[in-house]
């Protein structure tokens, strides 16, 4: 294979209007090859889109969006053979076996991978002959992972591949994710789970409102907005968030899913002054924990908003 | 090819293992042939009304006649040749007996040769009737050679065929149950494309490089062939069961059950492209096909229909192709002419077909 230095996705400017709904609203970024790329944001941050008018299902308004250094309004074929894709919750031909839609979707393309080779690589071996409206919603999301590799392709497109998964079927997934990059394709995925992101991803982008807000690898990503560690309990209206900031340390108090989340330069120092505190007003802080920041803080921080809402 | 074929199989598949779409597509057409079948194949034991002409006015005619009326199964109803033809085509008497001028004279002078003809009209796609009249008239005219000419045969009988209508046959029915079953295959593919487009599944294959032309191609092919097997499952029930007999021009049919089923289908992907969801379609459907079930005609003559009916009945594309196939399958009078039939159902075709181009949405 012959190892380009020309980036596998390329957008510029891009933007897609329903109407009045600026669903991508200027959008730039690149995804070089063997990359894992992320998308992160909340559902109807325009994630969704972008991946469809990368996969060329939607025509964008305005920019120019590249895919292998081709215009994908221009040539929406021969990318078309070129990637894998995996869309949100699909539920594929219910009455057709697992074989039978491999071979299916194989006929579609020029070149495709032996279907019994797909199903050993997504572990439907004893599901073979099962017809898709009888698997888990496990199995179905990896029957969906199989036929977005029917093609092998070089850059593969996964829509929130885990949404509605238990966290084995999760982790399952992850591990399916990590061989595609380990066998040097470029991945580009959505995901509104933190932990994913921060998992599987070299770079990510994180999404709301049909902006980039920001974009990088994650750890960079944290680092840049925190310097500190997060002081957490269960909220209460003993504790009241604004009187937080005075504590030693914090730079930052908030407030997100029930918890109260100081971000601290001493964690030392804020827990003391906390207790000292609480011990004053004959309050016991539940749940009292202590963490790096990570990419949810750094949401919160961006948007003001916790993520899953 | 290849892609196209595979695609098609896959559909059919999926049909098949559907136990519902089985049912539709292909029990209840069946059902409907042998419930009606059943139904009305018994009326042929009450009495048949027979035109009686008598062209001789002579004792000879007047003797036939009696003998006629005698017959428990026939009803005579006198007239001239050419009120009779009306009626039989009208479908009011099933078959006509015309005594010629002359017969009286030719029997006095019999010689041991046919020298005088009974003409007998009936019309050979209502078997069973024909068949009785046949036997009466036959029998009538060697009685008649026995007693005259003992034995010698004098009178003979001409058969002569005229094509009717007879409302309460098979016959009549048989191309109604294949049009409603092309209509029904047409509207209701619309239900598994916004299945498939709800589920996204259409978006799904809009990632691939399937061109979507080959998914509509697919998509044709798959109720063709429902269409081909409707069609050789109906008319095989009609002629095994009920011994319809298919007198017409079967090339005219074969193509009239093409050109109504993607007349139809073209209906049904008009249907797709303005419903969202799968609910939504199952219902409407049934209000699309209900009327043109019952609204069109093909189960009762247009003749018989109140006015403002029959002037639905002209609107709705069933009616042409019901006409279409009665016409060509069994030689039924005609509501249009073919070439009338043919350029409404590619009128309806042509249409559903662009505003389906138009508006049908993938996603």
């Amino acid at each position: 294979m012959t190892q380009s230095r020309e980036p596998v996705i390329r957008v510029s400017g891009l933007k897609k209007f329903y109407g009045d709904v600026k669903a991508v609203d200027g959008v730039s970024f690149e995804v070089g090859r063997g990359e894992v790329f992320g998308m992160l944001g909340p559902n109807g941050a325009g994630k969704t889109t972008t991946i469809e008018v990368l996969e060329g299902l939607r025509p964008p308004d305005s920019g120019t969006v590249e895919v292998f250094g081709l215009d994908v309004c221009k040539h929406p074929e021969s990318i078309k053979q070129r990637i894998g894709v995996q869309l949100q919750s699909v539920s594929l031909y219910p009455r057709l076996t697992v074989t039978e839609l491999l071979d299916l979707f194989g006929s579609f393309f020029k070149h495709s991978v032996p279907t019994a080779q797909l199903i050993d690589a997504v572990d439907l071996g004893e599901r073979a002959k099962a017809r898709s409206m009888n698997l888990s919603g496990g199995q179905q999301q990896r029957l969906s992972i199989a036929l977005a590799l029917v093609n092998d392709p070089e850059l593969v497109f996964l829509d929130e591949p885990t949404t509605g998964l238990d966290p084995q079927g999760r982790r399952s997934l992850w591990d399916l994710v990590k061989g595609l990059q380990a066998r040097g394709k470029s991945v580009m995925l959505t995901t509104h789970y933190m932990e994913e992101a921060a998992e599987l991803c070299d770079r990510v982008a994180i999404m709301d409102h049909g902006h980039i807000l920001e974009m990088g690898a994650v750890p960079e990503l944290i680092g840049r907005r925190f310097k500190e560690r997060a002081v957490f309990f269960d909220s209460t209206p003993k504790l009241p968030v604004e009187q937080m900031g005075k504590l030693g340390g914090v730079t930052r108090a908030a407030q997100e899913d029930g918890q109260t989340v100081l971000y601290s330069r001493d964690v030392a120092d804020t827990i003391g002054a906390l207790l000292a505190m609480a011990d004053g007003l004959n309050v016991d802080p539940h749940n009292l924990g202590i963490r790096q920041a990570t990419l949810e803080d750094v949401f919160l921080d961006l948007t003001g908003r916790a993520l899953r809402d | 090819m290849k892609t196209l074929l595979g695609l098609t199989v896959a559909n059919l598949k999926g049909l098949t293992r559907d136990r519902a779409a089985l049912f539709w597509t292909f029990f209840f057409p069946v059902m409907f042939v042998l419930l009606f079948g059943v139904l009305f194949s018994g009326s042929s034991t009450t009495k048949i009304t027979v035109g009686f002409v008598d062209q001789d006015n002579s004792q000879a005619s007047m003797g036939l006649r009696n003998v006629f009326a005698q017959v428990p199964l026939l009803k005579l109803q006198d007239g001239t040749l050419d009120d009779e033809k009306a009626a039989m085509q009208h479908g009011d008497i099933s078959a006509i007996i015309v005594i010629p001028s002359g017969l009286e004279a030719a029997v006095a002078k019999a010689e041991g040769h046919p020298s005088a003809a009974i003409e007998l009209f009936t019309d050979p796609a209502q078997t069973q009737t024909t068949q009785v009249v046949q036997g009466a008239v036959a029998q009538i005219a060697n009685g008649f050679n026995l007693a005259l000419a003992g034995g010698s045969e004098v009178v003979a009988v001409n058969q002569m065929t005229l094509t009717s209508t007879n409302i309460s046959t098979v016959t009549y029915l048989v191309p109604s149950i294949l049009a409603m079953a092309l209509m029904q295959l047409g509207v209701f593919a619309a239900v598994p494309l916004v299945q498939q487009r709800e589920k996204g599944i259409l978006k799904r294959m809009g990632a691939t490089p399937l061109p979507r032309w080959k998914l509509v191609a697919s998509n044709i092919l798959l109720r063709l062939i429902v269409a081909a097997v409707d069609t050789v499952l109906i008319i095989g029930i009609g002629i095994l069961v009920f011994n319809v007999q298919m007198v017409g021009n079967l090339a005219a049919a074969a193509g009239f059950v093409f050109l109504g089923a993607g007349a139809f289908l073209a209906l049904g992907f008009m249907l797709a492209s303005f419903l969202k969801t799968e609910e939504q379609a199952t219902g409407v459907v049934q209000v699309v096909q209900m009327p043109l079930m019952f609204l069109s005609g093909i189960f009762f003559p247009f003749d018989f229909m109140p006015d403002f009916l029959r002037s639905v009945a002209r609107l709705l594309p069933l009616t042409y192709l019901g006409d279409g196939l009665r016409q060509t399958m069994v030689n039924g009078t005609q509501v249009a002419p073919l070439a009338t039939d043919a350029a409404i159902l590619g009128g309806w075709l042509v249409v559903c077909l662009i505003v389906s181009a138009r508006k049908f949405s993938w996603d």
